[in-house]
């Protein structure tokens, strides 16, 4: 034998080697990573969360199955069907077996059979109307998340007397029979079952409370619903699932410090121990806060901004707000940030403000693209701000100095 | 069946007109898909307003369309007429029934052309129409350019009993173009 | 016998004439510089793409911005890389293989239609400069899927330029899958029925098949995209009474089918490798070519799984019924895949690697295509990396280990020299890794909680990231090697001679690479693509080496071994 040729016959067991080798590098890094995360889902944190967990279970264990089915023949072949060096015969001549295809088609259709009926019975489950919702409103803009709840005033905190109230807020609990609160974060307690109805401002956004497991798009034009029930308390994280433009990854809940201390930014889920530290931690001291708004204008825009009423969050610094946006311009100091005057032409920073809310791209700050929705006064609108709500707004931006 | 129609091509020429015949049977069948999103387009449009067209807004009138319908149903058999004259050799005839199949074709496109045009803008009733009525309008215009040119070749002698697979397609368009117009219509003026 | 000199390895009776560079630069209707046409700009798009793959993985190995400035600047790279490998890379990349292996598996001279063959391929490079363009003009940022209004009321111009991109394409792909259509049903060769037709040749059927009926819907879907951007139109703008759904739906009819185009051909080119590479009749040839066209048609009706997080809930459920379903034909495939190796003399050539590689890869993408399928579990990971995982399980796994065999398979046809082995091995080993560690941990990243398309994520997933990023290098290496041993052997590979792998479909009856009209004579097709295992299929094969002259290397093995010669 030349050399040549042993280099042609050796070839097969060459790559023999390599397979083996392969084969074993996937399983010993596949183990590897299983150490980066002892987890394959976040915590169980609703009722659906158990039944999609155990619906995953049942299809991991099938196709785990399958796979390993598949990936022996693979390898059982591999090594037992390789050709010997220098045999260049031929296999059997098999063309078929009819029987044996019969049967790999019969047992996939079953197994999906099954699946399909043990899938349509959680979907029903999960989905079920449940008594006692509370029912949340939602909105998704770029690049923020808003939830409102209504509260009547039989929820009102103890000793609140409708005649104590301001009467623009007397008038307002006349026609509607509640005041809605706002809030950047979406509470709930153990056990209480939610409902969100979800509207959006501009593009597709999609809620998604990953160790809730659930998820829905926001359709503009469209109000979509979603349903859960938590079973544990704690802080969730929210995120956007459906890709809404430049700030889509920062739609989602932060994490400051995680230390001892956590500061939980943005859009968080967070679940009570139970209705009395629902009631103590956020429904009284929120729908005090609108009972009784601020007199002065500029705590009265601080309460505003704070509340997630308007998407500025995400985007911005405040350090006030504790807010730590890079989307758009710094908020801390544009109060006094007079050199912007002259370059737009406004005759004070009152003006400056008021205008760049109401008209964002004549406004543009150089270096930053026209993301910023405008803030509209007609109800009928989209970003709807009434006017009111402005003036208080650009009151606390003013007292915003370097 | 297609070897007894033509008895004088040879193998190569015979491959050529199977498969040109095969091939647009093929485009047409394909093409017509893109008509039938548009249909589907403005069946789900129409699911999400209470009534069709929307409330408020005035569904246009169905005289002059129909007329056009007609003409070009009627300019259709000419083209089928012409063709068939012209497999029996008469180009006089095969011309004088095409020049009537443009004719009518062209009046279809002015009368659709004058729709598209009066058809008063309100929201998805009227951009439906107007993208509807104009997707099929630029096909009559460009395969009614394409009869013309093949009529110009027509009188300067080219076709013959063993070509005329270029007057066959302008033919199989034509149809293409009616059958579309009737799908569009029954959506458009009658459902 | 004994007195007759052997010619030297790869000397051929008749040496083709070998085609200049200038030649495959210019207008040609001869399928075969088509079909390498298409194969030279699919490739110059997966260099492209496989850029912009590498430049997300960069940014994605923190949490934070750092490559890029912003997040428009990412989403423009995740949309142009996928716009670019779906319909500038994969799609055109099967124009290739179909283009050149089409004709010459039916014996005949050329494709149905020459003329139109070459205008499809040539309105694909100036459609790839149009969607790179984008960039310069204000870039798209909407993905591609580009669903409204993103699309339609917020991304840039790049936007305009992508859609008028994409419609050149999909016609482009209409003229193409007419032409393969055309030729399957009207060229075979006598003595060839649909059933004695090679696999490839019905994986490429049942493509044709879903392009030409898919390919119209997208065709609607970008001229009322392009009118709501441009003419003031509101179809997909709720303002103006428009539906954002319309487009999701519309939009998904097609490219739910366009996942099959771009798997079916894989399919085939698997079904070629593994039976000639495992010398063994391909077992169960009716179920596999029935189920491509079960596949495609199947495959019309699942489009709105896509939809289960946005779909009315109560319309998921149908939608779940068809997904299931079209496991069973798919999943035969597989196991009749399975049952050809078994029993057979597997030969370790780099398309056999690939083409087992495949197999075990795609097995995983099959499996979590099932699990998605299922409502409730589809809700958890919808738009995370589990889908992102998932789709390129099937579609690297799948068609990109399809077209990598297909390469090491076909090379040696079209240049007339052999692959190097050792490099080929070395491609697959460092691409098998590559690809299981850049893909399988974002399974876990998608249930763990991570969308995406998201430039900053939540810092606990930045292990696994570090991880994917690192094999996504990794892949991106391999795909250096592939290129070297290309280039390398089109100077210095082996001679490859007509039938280096003493395969029985039509195309290894001629010379390599084939004379400008494919055939010397009209070749006589063997009753039975893969009849493998018999005398008269080796007797068939040894006629062509005799006629053409010896090829490398099984038959160089099969000359010297004396039992072989007295078996036959």
């Amino acid at each position: 034998m030349n050399v040549s040729e042993r280099k042609t016959n050796g070839r097969n067991s060459n790559a023999l080697l390599w397979i083996v080798l392969a084969g074993l590098a996937i399983i010993g890094g596949g183990f590897l990573i299983s150490l980066l995360t002892p987890y394959l889902f976040p915590a169980q944190g609703s009722t659906q969360a158990q039944q999609v967990d155990n619906l995953f279970r049942f299809m991991l264990v099938i196709g785990g199955a399958i796979f390993l089915l598949v990936q022996g023949v693979l390898a059982f072949s591999v090594i037992r069907f390789r050709a010997k060096p220098g045999d260049v015969s031929d296999g059997a001549a098999i063309h078929g077996n009819t029987t044996l295809e019969f049967v790999w088609t019969a047992i996939p259709a079953v197994i999906v059979l099954v699946i399909t009926i043990y899938a349509y019975q959680v979907w029903q489950t999960t989905r079920a109307v449940q008594p006692n919702e509370q029912v949340v409103g939602t909105v998704g803009a770029r690049f923020a998340w808003s939830f409102s709840t209504n509260v009547t005033p039989d929820q009102f905190p103890a000793g609140v007397e409708l005649s104590q109230l301001d009467p623009a807020v007397q008038a307002d609990i006349e026609e509607d029979g509640y005041i809605t609160i706002t809030s950047p974060q979406l509470h709930t307690y153990v056990g209480q079952p939610v409902q969100l109805q979800m509207v959006t401002q501009d593009v597709l956004h999609s809620f998604w409370v990953p160790a809730m497991r659930v998820k829905q798009d926001l359709l503009p034009g469209r109000t979509t619903d979603i349903r859960f029930t938590p079973v544990e308390a704690g802080m969730y994280r929210i995120v956007c699932a459906e890709l809404c433009g430049s700030g889509h990854g920062n739609m989602a809940g932060t994490l400051v410090t995680t230390d001892d201390n956590p500061v939980y930014q943005g859009a968080w889920l967070n679940v009570h121990a139970d209705e009395a530290a629902f009631r103590r931690e956020f429904l009284e001291p929120e729908t005090l806060a609108v009972l009784f708004p601020p007199e002065d204008p500029a705590a009265r825009g601080r309460q505003l901004l704070a509340s997630g009423a308007y998407p500025c969050n995400t985007c911005h610094v405040l350090s006030d707000l504790g807010w730590t946006g890079n989307l758009g311009p710094s908020l801390d100091g544009v109060g006094t940030r007079t050199q912007r005057l002259s370059q737009t032409g406004q005759p004070d920073m009152e003006a400056y403000i008021r205008n760049s809310i109401r008209r964002p791209t004549d406004f543009l700050v150089p270096g930053f693209g026209p993301l910023m929705p405008q803030f509209n006064p007609e109800p009928d609108q989209p970003n709807y701000m009434p006017e009111d709500h402005l003036n208080a707004i650009v009151a606390y931006l003013l007292t915003q100095t370097e | 069946m297609q070897h007894a129609m033509e008895p004088n091509l040879t193998p190569q020429e015979l491959q050529k007109l199977r498969n040109n015949r095969t091939g647009l049977l093929i485009f047409q069948l394909s093409w017509i898909l893109v008509f039938v999103c548009l249909i589907v387009v403005n069946l789900q449009v129409r699911g999400n307003f209470p009534s069709w067209p929307p409330p408020g807004v005035e569904r246009v009138g169905i005289l002059l369309p129909a007329a056009g319908t007609l003409a070009l149903i009627v300019s259709s058999f000419f083209a089928h007429r012409g063709f068939a004259a012209l497999k029996d050799g008469d180009t006089a005839a095969f011309m004088a029934r095409w020049r009537v199949t443009l004719a009518l074709g062209v009046l279809f496109v002015l009368a659709m052309a004058y729709e598209w045009l009066i058809v008063p803008a309100s929201g998805q009733y009227s951009q439906l129409f107007r993208v509807m009525v104009a997707f099929h309008g630029v096909h009559a215009v460009v395969i009614g350019m394409f009869l013309w040119r093949t009529l110009r070749f027509a009188g300067a002698g080219i076709y013959n009993a063993r070509n005329t697979w270029a007057v066959e397609a302008g033919v199989k368009l034509w149809d293409f173009v009616m059958v579309a117009w009737l799908l569009f219509f029954a959506v458009l003026y009658v459902i | 016998m004994a007195t007759i000199i052997a010619p030297p390895i790869g000397a051929q009776a008749q040496a083709p004439r070998r085609l200049h560079i200038s030649e495959y630069l210019r207008w040609s209707v001869d399928h075969k510089v088509i079909g390498v046409q298409y194969a030279v700009t699919s490739l110059f798009f997966f260099i492209v793409g496989g850029i912009l793959a590498m430049l997300i993985r960069a940014e994605l190995l923190t949490p934070q911005l750092d490559l890029v400035q912003n997040g428009q600047q990412y989403n423009t790279l995740f949309t142009m890389h996928g716009t670019v490998m779906i319909f500038l890379f994969i799609i055109p990349m099967w124009g290739a293989f179909g283009n050149y292996f089409v004709p010459l598996m039916l014996g005949a001279k050329d494709m149905a239609f020459p003329w139109l063959n070459a205008l499809a391929f040539w309105m694909i490079p100036p459609a790839g400069i149009l969607l790179l363009l984008g960039w310069l003009i204000g870039a798209p940022e909407a993905g591609w899927t580009s669903y409204p209004p993103l699309s339609s009321l917020f991304s840039g111009d790049g936007q305009t330029m992508w859609i008028m991109s994409l419609h050149l394409l999909g016609i482009s792909s209409i003229l193409g899958a007419i032409n393969f259509i055309v030729t399957i049903k009207n060229m075979r060769p006598i003595g060839m029925g649909y059933f004695q037709m090679p696999l490839f040749v019905w994986a490429v059927l049942a493509q044709a098949i879903t392009i030409v009926m898919a390919t119209p819907f997208l065709a609607g879907a970008l001229t009322l995209l392009l009118l709501d951007r441009i003419a003031g139109t509101a179809f997909f703008n709720p303002a103006g009474g428009g539906d954002v759904l319309l487009w999701q739906n519309i939009f998904w009819f097609y490219s739910h089918p366009a996942v099959y185009i771009m798997i079916l051909p894989g399919f085939g080119v698997l079904s070629e490798v593994l039976s000639v590479h495992s010398r063994k009749p391909i077992f169960g040839y009716r179920a596999i070519a029935l189920s491509s066209l079960a596949i495609a048609l199947v495959g019309f009706t699942v489009w709105a799984h896509h939809m289960f997080v946005s779909l009315t809930p109560e319309l998921r459920i149908p939608f779940m019924i068809t997904s299931m379903i079209i496991a069973v034909p798919t999943g035969i495939k597989v196991f009749s895949w399975l049952g050809t190796l078994w029993g057979g003399k597997l030969h370790f050539t780099p398309a056999m690697l690939f083409a087992l590689g495949f197999l075990s890869m795609f097995v995983i993408g099959g499996i979590s295509g099932v699990m998605l399928a299922a409502v409730p579990f589809d809700v958890q990971v919808h738009d995370t990396y589990f889908v992102v995982s998932h789709l390129h399980f099937v579609l690297f796994g799948g068609s990109v280990f399809a077209v990598y065999a297909g390469i090491y398979h076909w090379f040696p046809k079209v240049t007339g020299r052999m692959l190097n082995d050792r490099l080929g091995q070395v491609h697959f080993v460092l691409t098998y890794l590559g690809f299981f560690f850049t893909f399988f941990p974002q399974h876990l990243l998608g249930m763990l909680g991570m969308p995406r398309r998201v430039s900053v994520y939540a810092p606990e997933f930045q292990g696994l990231n570090v991880v994917v990023s690192v094999a996504a290098f990794l892949l991106g290496i391999s795909v250096l090697v592939l290129f070297y041993n290309i280039l390398r052997s089109l100077r210095e590979g082996r001679a490859a001679g007509p039938n280096p792998w003493r395969a029985l479909t039509m195309e290894w009856t001629t010379t390599s690479p084939p004379p400008p009209h494919n055939f010397h004579g009209d070749p006589v097709p063997f009753d039975d693509p893969y009849g493998y295992g018999t005398e008269a299929s080796a007797a068939y094969i040894d006629a062509i080496e005799r006629r053409f002259g010896p090829s490398a290397p099984l038959s160089t093995e099969r000359r010297n071994m004396p039992a072989a010669q007295g078996g036959d």
